[in-house]
């Protein structure tokens, strides 16, 4: 770790921290919970994505289903410490049923096919109303707690959401300098060379499929455990778009680029709101530019900033 | 013979629609040699090759690496029981340092654990140092040590040559198949390939060339195997094959239809 | 049963008629555009402006609505083709959508959010034989399909441009290299593509209403279809489709109409497991 990598990552965590301490308006640190949560999604998301190279369309119905498992568990009195472990299961079930049979598929078969999931997840959610609540979703969720202590107030949630973040992002960095993740970029720059260097890419591709709903399955445990209302809404094909598009805008295959692509196009909605229905028009022409004009997303712009101030 | 030999296929046929590319090849490869083949454009090369690892499997034979049939595993399980390779058209993992191209190989025979690559602990760290300095070992054979942590797009042509060597390496092979490894290089680049192929064999690695250019491969081959149309024409020393009448009609013959 | 299979055709041909446009496009530049379900919308929209708001006659509102989305198709090609021209497939799917997002807000400006009628451009009392109910709209969708298959068929396999178009897509360039204008055959084949998804809108619109944000689940159904028929097969797209009406009006009846849009999916992936090339195979192959 050179100062050019520790500085940018010590001046976040401060500014994370300090955020809490500069605004008490309830509902901005809310929309920085939410905002965390995505960006956990979206790491997760970068493992299938930025990494192997596998289109995934799926994500938001994981973090559905996580949600909606912890909602549905909470509701029921099952003790919270039991959520996050039932919504793990149920998004590595569903995720080993998704993609054993589809991740051999190419691009355009495996969007459509994670598409389609996401959309079944949807019309389940949405059609099985006694349970789920239908369209108008589950509200007063049980809070987080352990044992009667649990976070009070969204300032405290947020500390928890930005703590989990953390966590992470350092298993992601972990696993990325581990010989899965190298196995993982491997496989996404040249399927037949990794194979004959002894990757399974095969099973490197569904491992990193997993991970990536399990990392959606938990932030929509704690989604459902501390905004406490869920619906349909929150987790629909227009959300999968969503997230792909911060995973494009921030970066991909970079973990800043992830949490930066999230958190700045959860918020940004709300920023420019004025624009009303212009706001998604001029939305999709800015994801369009950057495709474009920077592949590599904001992240690799940021790289490229010293290089400029440097020949100068 | 058989109990020495590191590579035995019988029969290996591969047809494309209409085509026979392989029509029943045999091939013995005895351990710790430089076995060669050779062949015109389109006589089945790469073919062979390619079912050998398994990039592009056989439609019949048998095919054995010491003694353990591979026919039909996945490349990546052949890889494993020791057979590596480099490709004609260079793939090398772009998105990955040179450092980081080699380890991908390297850890081929390491067990993996989430659970330990989470808590990054003891048994993590020590897999990894391992992975390293074996990755360190083959840059340092193909003299690219200096070039580490660059990506391998930066590296000119015939050093991305070198670093899918380290890479085939790295994974600790007893056989490694070369697809023209001299293509694309100049006189002193092909020198220095042929200096490393020697300490390779040196090394007490089993080396399957594939070579379009044929004086190349004369002086360091032990044997050479010659394919013509799918089929194996010739087989022996290099001296022997190049005075074998089937061999000359085969390339001269080829030459005289092109002109 | 007889006027489940009539309605699920007449649907069916509408999904047919998306996935032919999808496949002139895919046939000649290799790209799927995900945004073609918006194209459709928009099909509809211009329909109403010319038939509804200026009350032009219905023949007049079809073909500015046919002229405007050749415009449409050509500018899309211009803003999402081009500027990625040899990128990953994975990035033109993005592109593709995020452009669908930009038209279905568009749309959302112009003409709001509130459903509307399109009449149908025939009139008549429907057919009726041995209980089935066959309307004239239902009866004239299934002649537009036929007639577009046709056409699409004779051009594709008889005129300059069918030939044109297969080389320009087994080669871009080397078909540069010999001469064949292979902008203009592009362009050519996003304009007819915009065109058929345009009538498609057309079709629909006195089925359904329109609204801004109806393309995307028919755009979606498209794709089934592509799937299902395998990409850039002709025969392939229209038996898909009328396949997928057929099992979305039965499911529906007799299954539960609620996961109606789920068959479509359910179908598509029950047949890439089985088939991952699609049930009709692939027209391009890649090298291994």
């Amino acid at each position: 770790m050179t100062v050019k990598h520790w500085f940018p990552l010590a001046l976040g965590v401060v500014v994370a921290l300090l955020i809490p301490a500069v605004t008490h308006d309830n509902y901005v640190i809310q929309l920085l919970n939410i905002a965390i949560l995505n960006a956990i999604v979206v790491l997760g998301l970068n493992f299938a994505t930025g990494w192997v190279g596998q289109i995934n369309f799926g994500q938001a119905a994981f973090y559905g289903l996580g949600a909606y498992t912890t909602g549905i568990a909470a509701k029921a009195g099952l003790p919270w410490i039991t959520t996050p472990f039932l919504s793990v299961v149920i998004v590595m079930a569903a995720s080993l049923v998704l993609g054993l049979p589809t991740l051999r598929l190419r691009t355009y078969y495996l969007a459509m096919t994670t598409i389609g999931f996401g959309e079944i997840v949807r019309l389940i959610i949405v059609h099985w109303e006694p349970v789920t609540g239908g369209t108008s979703g589950l509200r007063a969720i049980p809070g987080i707690g352990v044992f009667g202590i649990g976070p009070q107030g969204q300032v405290q949630h947020y500390y928890l959401l930005i703590a989990v973040l953390a966590i992470a992002a350092l298993v992601a960095a972990r696993i990325r300098q581990s010989s899965l993740g190298r196995a993982m970029i491997a496989t996404k720059d040249s399927e037949i060379a990794a194979e004959q260097s002894g990757v399974d890419t095969t099973r490197t591709k569904l491992i990193a499929f997993m991970i990536g709903a399990v990392y959606a399955g938990l932030a929509g445990c704690l989604y459902a455990s501390s905004i406490r209302f869920i619906s349909p809404d929150s987790f629909s094909g227009t959300q999968a778009i969503l997230l792909m598009t911060m995973l494009i805008v921030g970066g991909m295959g970079s973990i800043p680029g992830c949490i930066i692509g999230a958190v700045g196009l959860t918020i940004l909605p709300e920023a420019l709101r004025f624009l009303g229905q212009w706001y998604l028009v001029l939305y999709g022409l800015g994801v369009i530019a950057v495709i474009v004009l920077a592949p590599g997303g904001l992240a690799s712009l940021a790289s490229r900033l010293p290089r400029w101030a440097g020949a100068r | 013979m058989t109990d020495q030999a590191i590579i035995t296929a019988r029969g290996v046929t591969r047809r494309f629609g209409g085509l026979v590319a392989l029509d029943d090849v045999d091939l013995d490869v005895p351990k710790g040699i430089v076995q060669a083949i050779i062949g015109p454009n389109g006589s089945g090369k790469t073919t062979l090759l390619n079912a050998l690892s398994g990039a592009s499997h056989a439609d019949a034979g048998s095919i054995r690496i010491d003694g353990k049939e591979i026919f039909r595993l996945r490349p990546n399980r052949i890889a494993r029981l020791g057979l590596a390779r480099t490709f004609q058209n260079i793939r090398v993992f772009s998105n990955l340092t040179v450092l980081e191209n080699v380890k991908v190989a390297a850890a081929c025979n390491t067990p993996m654990s989430m659970l330990n690559i989470m808590l990054s602990n003891g048994t993590q760290r020590q897999r990894e140092a391992e992975i390293e300095s074996t990755s360190r070992e083959a840059l340092e054979i193909v003299s690219l040590a200096a070039r580490a942590d660059d990506r391998p797009t930066q590296l000119p042509y015939a050093q991305q040559r070198l670093l899918e060597i380290a890479r085939a390496l790295a994974s600790k092979p007893k056989v490694l198949l070369l697809d023209e490894p001299a293509a694309g290089m100049n006189m002193t680049e092909s020198m220095t390939l042929l200096d490393t192929i020697a300490k390779l064999k040196g090394k007490g690695i089993t080396i399957l060339l594939v070579e379009h250019n044929v004086r190349l491969v004369m002086g360091i081959s032990d044997r050479v195997a010659v394919l013509d149309f799918g089929k194996k024409i010739a087989e022996g020393a290099p001296s022997a094959v190049q005075q074998n009448p089937l061999v000359i009609e085969a390339y001269l013959g080829r030459r005289h239809r092109h002109a | 049963m007889g006027q489940l299979v009539v309605n699920g055709l007449a649907l069916g041909s509408i999904y047919a008629l998306v996935a032919l446009g999808l496949l002139l496009i895919f046939n000649t530049v290799q790209i799927v555009n995900f945004a073609q379900g918006q194209l459709l919308m928009l099909g509809a929209f211009i329909g109403i402006s010319g038939a509804v708001t200026h009350e032009l006659p219905m023949a007049l509102a079809w073909a500015s609505t046919m002229l405007a989305m050749a415009l449409i198709g050509i500018v899309f090609m211009v803003l999402v083709y081009f500027p990625l021209r040899g990128r990953p497939p994975f990035l033109v799917i993005l592109t593709t959508i995020a452009m669908g997002i930009v038209l279905e807000n568009i749309a959302l400006i112009i003409w709001g959010p509130l459903p509307v009628s399109l009449p149908s451009p025939v009139r008549g009392p429907p057919l009726r034989f041995a209980g089935v109910v066959i309307s004239m709209h239902q009866l004239f969708i299934f002649c537009t399909l036929a007639v577009i298959l046709l056409l699409q068929y004779l051009m594709l396999t008889k005129t300059r441009f069918g030939i044109l178009m297969q080389a320009t897509a087994q080669d871009l360039h080397t078909a540069r290299l010999v001469g064949i204008p292979v902008n203009r055959t592009i362009a050519v084949a996003f304009a007819f593509g915009a065109i058929l998804s345009g009538i498609a809108g057309l079709l629909v619109a006195p089925i359904f209403l329109a609204e801004p944000t109806m393309g995307g689940s028919l755009g979606l159904k498209g794709f089934v279809v592509s799937v299902i028929g395998g990409f850039g097969n002709l025969p392939g797209a229209v038996i898909g489709g009328l396949f997928l009406g057929l099992i979305e009006t039965f499911g529906a009846r007799y299954i539960s109409s609620n996961f109606r849009d789920a068959y479509a999916f359910i179908v598509m992936i029950a047949v890439l497991v089985a088939w991952p090339r699609g049930l009709f195979g692939e027209k391009s192959s890649e090298k291994v």
